[in-house]
């Protein structure tokens, strides 16, 4: 398997005149015998971004993608502070993405190799490009309760005598203060800054009946199960859930849109890789299919033509579950996360 | 006088690897606690001041406290029966027993959780039975984590006793027989007495390990039951934090210490050898 | 005595349940055709096997596992029996404290070696390395190899070897044709037992692996954490029969030792 002179001239004649002219390269044997690390959140979601962008970076450019994970914002940091990290490529939520920029975890996007000029302006920033665009939903059994008298809204979570049952939260601090507020009958106007005593008060009177899942994969676990009865979910992991079989509906009332992206971890042996990796997931036909397959909505918009039209329901970004739903502030969690995270393992121990 | 002088030079390569992978890194990783971030004892004032640390580690000698006796009142009857049952009826045993310990402790977890869902077998058993009316929650709290750790920690109670079963001469039970005591008070004023050797070792066996989990209650418990070993990885892994990290280790590796002692000193260390 | 004698082949019999049903369970959902974890399966099929050999990240892992314990256990059978034979045969000062701190890998909580060796391995580049598996596998199984082989050898008549070293044999001769072949069935049920804790080794593996170099067992951890299928299941499945027949190995290997020594 050596790579005549003859090969490395073409690849490279060939790399060279492609960036001269500002279009990425993708000769047949690029990067035969790179491994190039993506790591994302697990289940479903990971399973369909390796079949969607990953599967056809490595059969494109003859590199090896490796799976890894479950991402965790504090692990991603360590890992820079450590030194070189292990991650190439690593799927990240908007309010970390935004905190991580202050902390200098991210590399800038290479704008030769990746096709920004693809997507809607929103998902591209200097440091990640945006890739689906998801919302947190009330879930909940079609077992345990019957139409006319389902949960709804997020009152509804903590309402432990209409809607009884164990019920479900993230162990994750954002979007679980906001839902406590929003029960507690705060609008999403005057959401932010969260009133986090507050939120931590009206979390306590379920916590008892509460599980705090520690991955998606967990709360469609929790689900499928009958664990629980209701409770936190990511729009595309119940579609997953209820398209293998599981008794799950979700409510799009009060729905809190979110997005996410593909960074590289700031210190990336694999730069170049990387961001190759990240041009793949920009195809248009590349995000159809994993919506197709997850229900989370395409950042280009030229992919929606391609989607299923059963999938629409279950998209965040349908113009009638839009109008029911508002955006995560992401400028509030990029001052606050950190502080926040801490105190809220304070408050699972206490 | 030559011969003795090879034998020593055999221990050298051991020790040597001992020294290096493993004396070398505990001493290390320990050390932090008195040199990061700053030297001095910083990370032992934090540990005291912050409610956190400390309820961990109380949370797990109180978890360690109660899967003990449990531990040891289920292994009991198996360590009697492997004793005293026809052979066949102890090769079986003892197969059995030893299974699921050479089987991965992963791989026994997972199986648990599979087998307390809400919607799994053993609900399904009991509901079907009548036993219970409504599926019991066995799963992320602490009834879990308990049912997946005495599993595992079993066979490091039922060998030990075994051991020292073996060794207790019959004669002992037929002469309080004779001496007029009843079944059960020759059980518990001569038997379980010549049992203590096994059992307290047993005992402390399970007592540290579950002191040092870190698979079981990430998998089997709830949010409540985080244990000391999760904090060390989460400071190391996610907040860099080497010195809290080497402190609490410290404080883990001091616990330990403390029960081998309190074992030697009632019972006298010997090599267990399963 | 009746009564206490039902009681405890009752409690015997529940235990032999308690510890197999959930084995047995994951062999059964290893054949689960549904997507989910769940017991009893709807249907049987093979397709999470499938999934498990045609996914080059678990066969990757799975070398990994294997080029690791081979080494690891070789050298820990190799060290440990040495070890073992010079503590117990040779004179050999402090020889109990010597013993004590080859025993201490077992007693020290997997974290605290785990972590240990990560920040050491950090300096040296050895995280993510097969070597550094190797070396971190074979500390910490040595001393079940130590254990086995010296309990053997304790029960072992010295006066064999006296007489061999009487009848003009060198030490190494001695030990060759004396000792050892006495010693192969604890040395080889050490050594089995050292494959099986190396292969199913996963707090210290943890440490030191990356996503690039990892053996099966943290590949399992980080699949069981962020994913729910039952392939999950297949390779839990694969794990338990290494266990078994390794075991199963190991017991007859005792039986014949037994049978010649009568």
């Amino acid at each position: 398997m050596t790579t005549t002179r003859r090969d490395i001239l073409l690849g490279g004649t060939a790399l060279g005149l492609a960036v001269a002219g500002g279009i990425p390269a993708r000769a047949a044997t690029d990067l035969k015998g790179k491994t190039v690390v993506f790591a994302s959140w697990g289940g479903a979601y990971q399973d369909a971004e390796k079949q969607c962008y990953c599967e056809p970076f490595a059969a494109a450019t003859g590199a090896t993608v490796v799976q890894d994970g479950p991402m965790n914002a504090a692990k991603f940091r360590a890992m820079i502070a450590g030194g070189a990290p292990d991650w190439d490529v690593a799927d990240i939520t908007i309010d970390f993405l935004y905190a991580g920029i202050g902390d200098k975890l991210f590399e800038k996007i290479d704008t030769r190799l990746v096709h920004t000029d693809r997507l809607s302006p929103q998902f591209v920033n200097e440091y990640g490009i945006g890739c689906i665009v998801w919302s947190y939903n009330l879930g909940y059994s079609t077992k345990a309760f019957q139409p006319g008298s389902q949960p709804r809204n997020w009152a509804d979570l903590f309402d432990l005598k209409r809607f009884p049952g164990k019920r479900a939260l993230g162990d994750n601090v954002v979007a679980t203060l906001e839902v406590a507020l929003l029960a507690d009958g705060v609008t999403p106007e005057k959401l932010y800054p969260l009133d986090v005593d507050r939120a931590l008060k009206k979390l306590d009177t379920i916590r008892s009946e509460t599980i705090f899942w520690s991955t998606n994969s967990q709360s469609q676990q929790l689900f499928v199960d009958g664990e629980i009865a209701l409770g936190l979910i990511l729009n595309g992991r119940a579609y997953d859930a209820a398209k293998k079989g599981a008794p799950i509906a979700i409510s799009w009332e009060q729905n809190i849109q979110s997005i996410d992206y593909l960074a590289v971890p700031a210190g990336s042996r694999n730069r170049d890789a990387a961001m190759l990796l990240i041009d793949t997931m920009t195809e248009a036909d590349n995000q159809a299919k994993l919506a197709n397959l997850i229900a989370y909505s395409p950042t280009n918009p030229a992919a929606f033509k391609s989607i299923d039209p059963k999938v629409e329901p279950w998209l965040s970004t349908a113009p009638a579950n839009v109008k029911q739903g508002f955006v995560i502030n992401a400028a509030y969690w990029r001052d606050h996360l950190k502080p926040l995270q801490e105190r809220w393992a304070m408050w699972k121990l206490s | 006088m030559k011969r003795i002088d090879h034998r020593i030079w055999l221990l050298v390569p051991p020790l040597l690897l001992l020294l290096v992978a493993f004396i070398g890194p505990v001493t290390w990783l320990l050390s932090r606690a008195f040199t990061q971030p700053a030297p001095g004892f910083g990370n032992f004032v934090e540990l005291w001041e912050h409610p956190v640390y400390l309820r961990v580690i109380w949370n797990t000698l109180l978890i360690s406290a109660i899967t003990t006796p449990v531990c040891v009142a289920v292994g009991f009857p198996v360590a009697h029966a492997m004793t005293y049952a026809n052979a066949r009826t102890r090769r079986w045993l003892i197969f059995l027993v030893l299974l699921p310990f050479w089987t991965s402790l992963l791989v026994r977890t997972f199986a648990t959780v599979i087998l307390l869902q809400r919607n799994g077998p053993l609900n399904a058993m009991l509901l079907g039975m009548g036993i219970i009316g409504q599926p019991l929650p066995l799963l992320y709290n602490m009834t879990g984590l308990l049912i997946g750790a005495v599993q595992v920690l079993l066979p490091f109670v039922i060998f030990p006793l075994h051991a020292s079963m073996m060794k207790i001469e019959p004669a002992y039970m037929q002469a309080a027989l004779t001496l007029g005591a009843d079944p059960l008070r020759a059980f518990f004023r001569v038997y379980l007495p010549l049992t203590l050797p096994g059992l307290m070792t047993g005992a402390t066996l399970v007592f540290i390990s579950v002191l040092g989990y870190f698979v079981t209650p990430a998998m089997l418990g709830g949010v409540r039951q985080l244990m000391v070993a999760q904090l060390i990885q989460d400071q190391i892994g996610q907040f860099g934090n080497w010195g809290i990290a080497g402190a609490l280790s410290l404080i883990l590796l001091l616990a330990t210490a403390v029960l081998l002692g309190l074992l030697h000193a009632t019972v006298g260390l010997k090599a267990v050898a399963r | 005595m009746g009564g206490w004698r039902a009681l405890r082949s009752a409690v015997c019999v529940m235990v032999a349940l308690y510890l197999l049903a959930p084995l047995v369970i994951v062999v059964i959902v290893s054949f689960s055709a549904a997507s989910f974890l769940r017991f009893p399966p709807p249907a049987l099929s093979f397709r999470w096997y499938d999934n498990l050999f045609g996914d080059p990240g678990w066969m990757r892992s799975i070398a990994i596992s294997i080029e690791v314990l081979i080494p690891a256990s070789l050298s820990a059978t190799v060290l440990g029996t040495a070890a073992a034979y010079a503590l117990i045969r040779g004179r050999v000062p402090g020889a109990s404290l010597i013993l004590g701190c080859l025993m201490l890998p077992i007693v020290v909580p997997a974290i605290i070696t785990g972590a240990g060796l990560y920040g050491v391995y950090r300096g040296l580049g050895l995280n993510g390395t097969r070597t550094g598996l190797i070396i971190g596998h074979t500390v910490l199984i040595m001393p079940y190899v130590v254990a086995t082989v010296s309990a053997s050898l304790r029960m072992m008549d010295a006066r064999l070897e006296d007489a061999a070293a009487t009848l003009g044999a060198s030490p190494w001769a001695g030990f060759r044709r004396v000792t050892l072949p006495l010693l192969m069935p604890s040395v080889l049920s050490g050594l089995l037992f050292a494959m099986v804790v190396s292969f199913d080794e996963l707090i210290v593996s943890l440490f030191i692996s990356t996503a690039r170099v990892r053996p099966v067992t943290v590949l399992m951890w980080s699949n069981v954490r962020g994913d729910f299928d039952p392939t999950i299941a297949a390779i839990a499945t694969l794990c338990f029969v290494f266990a078994f027949f390794a075991l199963l190995l190991e017991m007859i290997v005792r039986r014949r030792a037994g049978a010649e020594h009568t």
